[in-house]
């Protein structure tokens, strides 16, 4: 950030949450739009990851309109993660009438500045964003941490989506014993969200997806290793996120993360990309300092002149954070669940035997499921044989989490998923090996287990498991 | 996504604005691509006629530009600067491939639906002759020598060979099933024939299509490149060393239960490579991406210098640019397993094109400046600048201007825009309209079970039922949501797109029926085993049930009652045995046969699945009387 932009921005009112206003410099007219963006004396990135709180000491959503930043609304103790609907007309916002009360999910109309409260909850309910197909999704805190829910709308404009929580149409997407947040919704229908690597269990914050449903939950990609979060998909496709002290994207050609070669500062979260392809993003110079708006143009010539940050808002004493245009944009695609009527899911493993771990030392004779109780405990739910070619079917428990385990002939251990994941009630899930990597397409053949049986081994937990375990243990290969 | 729409920025964007200048510099206003022409409101109920261009070339000399109008039966003869029209040639009904003497001087036309060639003088421009040939000829070829030439024939899956003067045929070579495509090596040396169908394969095996090589002087098939896996094989190219070859193709998944579209999951779309460039074995390499596809890859071209490939995709819309050292230097490094690695095309595709929809043939002007493109539903040629790899112009060819209901729900027809990622249209299973030739594992009744052939389009329209169940009552049910959830698995289409897709699946007709004599009577071998279609007394004089008579369930015109039966078929992976009964139509052509193409011919129906005479009184016929019956049906 320049020195001279910096001196540009405008100090704001000192007091906790009281109003804001600010004046922006320049570059703000290079947006070429209104903008949202949330206001707070102190932003903690990835502490709700944590059970902390992203904004300690409050936050405040301000509109960036005319050359002059002021509160999106009046009368809340707290307000944050603005998503604009696909029309540009509507706000969904997480907010807070009194400091002491979860936050809620509400919607502003701009046109009449009507707000409704979307959710009712006794728990926190944040990071809203609209669905295609008058759904929307969000991140409610619960005993597991957060976990992703989707709801429709009503069907009074003015009325509650839902009332109360977990009430009659409210969809639970994610089921892991820790926290996942939704940070974008891609133009293909699914949600991107991010939760720790390994899911489940792990700290290293990690991108992921989902379709609308729930179901297909998988990383956006497998070269884990480095946190990313504030994932957010440009027009072109690429999805755009921050390692903190960096950027870079997914770009559909490759199983791996790019590099982006922006300015060396430190990156708060998600992208918007402006009607001229310029980056709009919170950022700041070093740890101590505040993060300020700046706008970037991505395709501008490295250590150019019109490479470097341009500064839109920035307030003294201020983190400004989550920028997002106010402006109608392109509504993703709805996707059409499948999901068959079933408390339980099916898996289809054509090789287990695949994976981006390498290659097993000795061939697999079985796979085990676990799933966790209510108390986070381990239980196991039983094995199922592994074909000759490596397949395996099992029914499996739904919406809870599960991992699976392959084992030698003796029961010993050979290869375990590092974390936990869930299939959705009524899924019929197929993948290509463990932790096969969404590069890997499948071969074109009839999977060993599939000869033998198409009744798949039920792992469910129920008193049949392990009795069906057994009856379909293999016989020589012999398939039909 | 948080963008905001109309975003033109990135690579894309700079590639856009570059490619806008070039658009000023050739004086021709740039189309837009990509984006659906008959919006609402915008389409009209008339049948019209539109030329639907198919295939390109150029001239030796470049002077001319030649289209092959496929739906307006016709080569549009253009300058091959101005493109302004010379001339419009008729020839006959449903064109499909066309190519130029070695000197230039005549042009030979394959008239897929009439079983003939035109043959047309470049000088006069004159249809010259109209030769015979065989079933559903689709390409042509003449050798060096101009002594023969060379069609292939898709029905009768076979090349024919006639006296290049006389239009004579001198004999015929087995291809493989459906024999489409043929171009010759650049020394003329060798003819390559590709298959739209994939050849017979054990029940549940994985398809293998092939390349059928003939040595162009001696006219005797040499080799038969096996392509594992693959079925629905469309042009080859070579680079102008003859060193590379590279085939477009299909690399389905129906041995896999279709659960999701994503990642490759039920198709692919490959490229492979032969030639002294990759070696003794043949490398097949994918032209999809993570998240987007090249669905239906069809035309392909090389430039003269090697430096470039390019593919048309229908499906998809584009055109994909390939550097070639950089495959090449990738395909030597990494031989295993690229075909199943959605990332390797990063290491080759250096940019896709936005062109009309279906893009079809390509054609490189002698200079290897210019990249034409057959869109063929939109009427229109793309004209691409391999300099900078943009649309510098779009010719628009004469033709309706308004876009029919029809032609928009064929349009829908062969889009693979509304599938998850892009992957799949209808057009990737109903090959030309018509089948696939293949199996598919449906999702929805368990996987492994109910294993489903695909059935021929032809005449559908009065056969509902649909499904092999018979569960989808009409042709807006078996479309709409159900192709939504299970196939497309993104969002379908608005109510009026979908009515203008069944239109058009409505209008589908049957194609000639090659085994009907010309006058429509019969072969004695066929009234014969009509007789046996037909009766109601068995070789033993007892009278068969009403409901075991062929022509009980196969009745009408189209050879359904529209009813389901259980004629002994079920297997052990099916849920139910009762089968909705298929239409007769053009079933000589449509092998394997029963609801799960377990039957790999006609008569196998009746010698390994009949055993209980279920599936109408067959076990009382010699084999004469079989043979008869097939006869018969072959007429259907």
């Amino acid at each position: 950030m320049s020195a001279g932009a910096r001196l540009l921005a405008v100090a704001a009112g000192a007091a906790l949450l009281a109003p804001l206003c600010a004046f922006m410099p320049p570059a703000a007219d290079k947006v070429g739009a209104d903008f949202l963006v949330t206001a707070a004396p102190v932003y903690a990135p990835l502490a709700e990851m944590r059970g902390a709180e992203r904004f300690p000491q409050g936050a405040q959503l301000l509109l960036a309109h005319g050359g002059k930043a002021e509160p999106l609304v009046e009368g809340f103790a707290a307000t944050a993660d603005a998503d604009v609907s696909f029309d540009g007309k509507q706000v969904l916002f997480a907010g807070k009438k009194t400091a002491g009360e979860p936050w809620q999910v509400w919607e502003l109309t701009l046109a009449d500045r009507s707000i409704r409260k979307v959710i009712v909850t006794e728990s926190d309910a944040e990071r809203p964003l609209y669905l295609p197909g008058e759904r929307m999704v969000w991140a409610q805190r619960t005993r597991h941490g957060f976990q992703i829910e989707s709801a429709e709308d009503g069907d009074l404009p003015h009325e509650a989506f839902l009332n109360p929580t977990a009430g009659p149409g409210v969809l639970a997407l994610s089921y892991i014993r820790a926290s996942a947040f939704p940070t974008d919704v891609l133009a293909d229908g699914r949600i991107l969200f991010e939760s720790g690597f390994p899911l489940g269990q792990g700290a290293t914050p990690e991108l992921y997806v989902m379709y609308a449903d729930g179901s297909g939950v998988e990383a956006y990609r497998c070269d884990h290793g480095r946190g990313r979060w504030g994932g957010a998909q440009l027009a072109s496709g690429d999805v755009v996120f921050t390692h903190g002290a960096s950027l870079a994207r997914f770009t559909s050609a490759l199983a791996q993360e790019a590099p982006v070669d922006a300015p060396r500062a430190e990156y708060a979260g998600a992208v918007a990309e402006t009607a001229s392809g310029d980056w709009l993003f919170s950022v700041r110079p070093t740890a101590g300092a505040h993060y300020a708006i700046e706008l970037w143009n991505p395709n501008a010539p490295a250590k150019s002149e019109s490479a470097r940050l341009e500064t839109v808002l920035a307030m003294s004493g201020r983190d400004l954070v989550e920028p997002v245009l106010l402006a109608p944009r392109t509504r993703p695609r709805r996707f059409p669940s499948g999901l068959h009527p079933w408390d339980y899911a099916n898996l289809l493993a054509l090789d287990a035997r695949v994976s981006l771990d390498g290659d097993l030392n000795e061939t697999p004779a079985s796979v085990r499921l676990e799933t966790l109780d209510s108390a986070g405990h381990v239980v196991v739910n039983g094995t199922a044989p592994l074909e000759s070619d490596g397949s395996f079917f099992v029914k499996t428990p739904a919406d809870q989490p599960i991992r699976f385990l392959l084992l030698d002939r003796k029961g010993a251990v050979l290869r375990s998923e590092r974390g936990w994941f869930w299939i959705r009630s009524g899924e019929q899930r197929i993948c290509v090996g463990c932790h096969a990597g969404p590069a890997r397409s499948p071969e074109n053949r009839v999977p060993g287990v599939l000869l033998r049986s198409t009744t798949p081994v039920d792992l469910t937990g129920g008193s049949g498991s392990l009795h069906a375990a057994i009856q379909n243990q293999p016989a020589g290969g012999n398939a039909r | 996504m948080r963008g905001m729409p109309g975003n033109r920025r990135g690579r894309a964007g700079l590639a856009t604005a570059f490619c806008a200048l070039a658009a000023a510099v050739f004086g021709v206003a740039m189309w837009n691509p990509g984006t659906v022409k008959a919006a609402a409101g915008g389409r009209t109920g008339e049948h019209l006629i539109y030329a639907s261009p198919v295939e390109l070339l150029f001239s030796p000399d470049g002077a001319r530009l030649y289209v092959l109008c496929n739906q307006s039966d016709e080569v549009r003869v253009l300058d091959g600067s101005t493109y302004s029209v010379i001339k419009n040639i008729s020839v006959g009904h449903e064109p499909r491939g066309f190519s130029l003497s070695p000197d230039g001087a005549r042009l030979f036309v394959a008239n897929s639906w009439d079983d003939t060639l035109s043959v047309i003088d470049t000088r006069t421009l004159e249809v010259v002759a109209t030769w015979p040939v065989g079933a559903e000829p689709s390409s042509v070829v003449e050798d060096r020598r101009a002594e023969r030439l060379y069609v292939a024939n898709r029905i009768s899956n076979d090349v024919a060979v006639l006296d290049a003067q006389t239009g004579a045929e001198e004999k015929r070579l087995a291809a493989g099933r459906g024999a489409s495509y043929m171009t010759a090596s650049p020394d003329g040396r060798r003819l390559y024939v590709t298959h739209i169908y994939p050849n017979p394969s054990p029940h549940r095996t994985p398809p293998e299509s092939e390349v059928t090589v003939i040595d162009a002087a001696s006219a005797e098939v040499v080799d038969r490149i096996p392509l594992r896996s693959i079925a629905g094989v469309f042009h080859i190219a070579f680079s102008a060393d003859g060193r590379l070859g590279v085939v477009a193709e299909l690399h389905p998944k129906n041995l896999v239960p279709l659960t999701a579209v994503e990642h490759g999951w039920v198709m692919e779309d490959t490229l492979t490579l032969f030639g002294d460039d990759v070696g003794d074995k043949t490398v097949e390499i994918p032209l999809d991406d993570l998240e987007s596809h090249a669905a239906r890859p069809f035309g392909v071209a090389m430039t003269p210098d090697g430096s470039r490939m390019y593919v048309t995709s229908g499906g998809s819309e584009i055109v994909t640019v390939i550097d070639v050292p950089r495959l090449l230097r990738y395909v030597r490094l990494n031989r295993r397993g690229i075909a199943y690695d959605l990332s390797a095309s990063g290491n080759y595709v250096v940019k896709r094109i936005a062109v009309g929809h279906d893009p079809r043939g390509v054609a490189l002007s002698p200079d290897g400046r210019r990249l034409l493109v057959a869109n063929r539903l939109d009427d229109t040629i793309s004209v691409i600048d391999t300099r900078s790899d943009c649309v510098v112009s779009t010719i628009a060819l004469a033709g309706p201007k308004v876009i029919s209901a029809l032609r928009h729900g064929e349009q829908t027809f062969y889009t693979a825009r509304y599938s998850f990622h892009g992957g799949i249209g209808c057009a990737n299973c109903h090959l030309d309209s018509t089948f696939d030739g293949l199996q598919w594992d449906l999702e929805p009744d368990g996987l492994g079970r109910d294993i489903v052939d695909n059935r021929l389009l032809e005449e559908v329209k009065d056969t509902a039922p649909y499904k092999w169940n018979g569960g989808n009552p009409d042709l807006p049910t078996e479309c709409g949501p159900r192709t939504e959830k299970y196939f497309w698995r993104s969002e379908n289409y608005d109510d009026l797109t979908l009515a203008d897709l069944v239109l058009y699946i409505r209008s589908l007709p049957a194609r000639p029926n090659r085994w009907r004599l010309p006058d429509g009577q019969l072969t004695p071998a066929q009234e014969r085993g009509k007789a046996i279609f037909e009766r109601s007394v068995d070789n033993f004089g007892r009278p068969i049930p009403l409901a075991n008579r062929c022509a009980f369930c196969h009745s009408g015109p189209l050879g359904t009652s529209r009813k389901s039966f259980d004629v002994g078929t079920k297997k052990e992976t099916d849920d139910s045995g009762l089968l909705d009964t298929p239409q007769l139509t053009n079933i000589a052509l449509t092998a394997p046969y029963l609801h799960d193409g377990s039957a790999a011919t006609l008569e196998e129906i009746w010698t390994l699945y009949n055993p209980h005479d279920q599936h109408g009184r067959t076990n009382d016929l010699t084999k004469d009387e079989l043979n008869d019956l097939i006869e018969y049906l072959r007429t259907r």
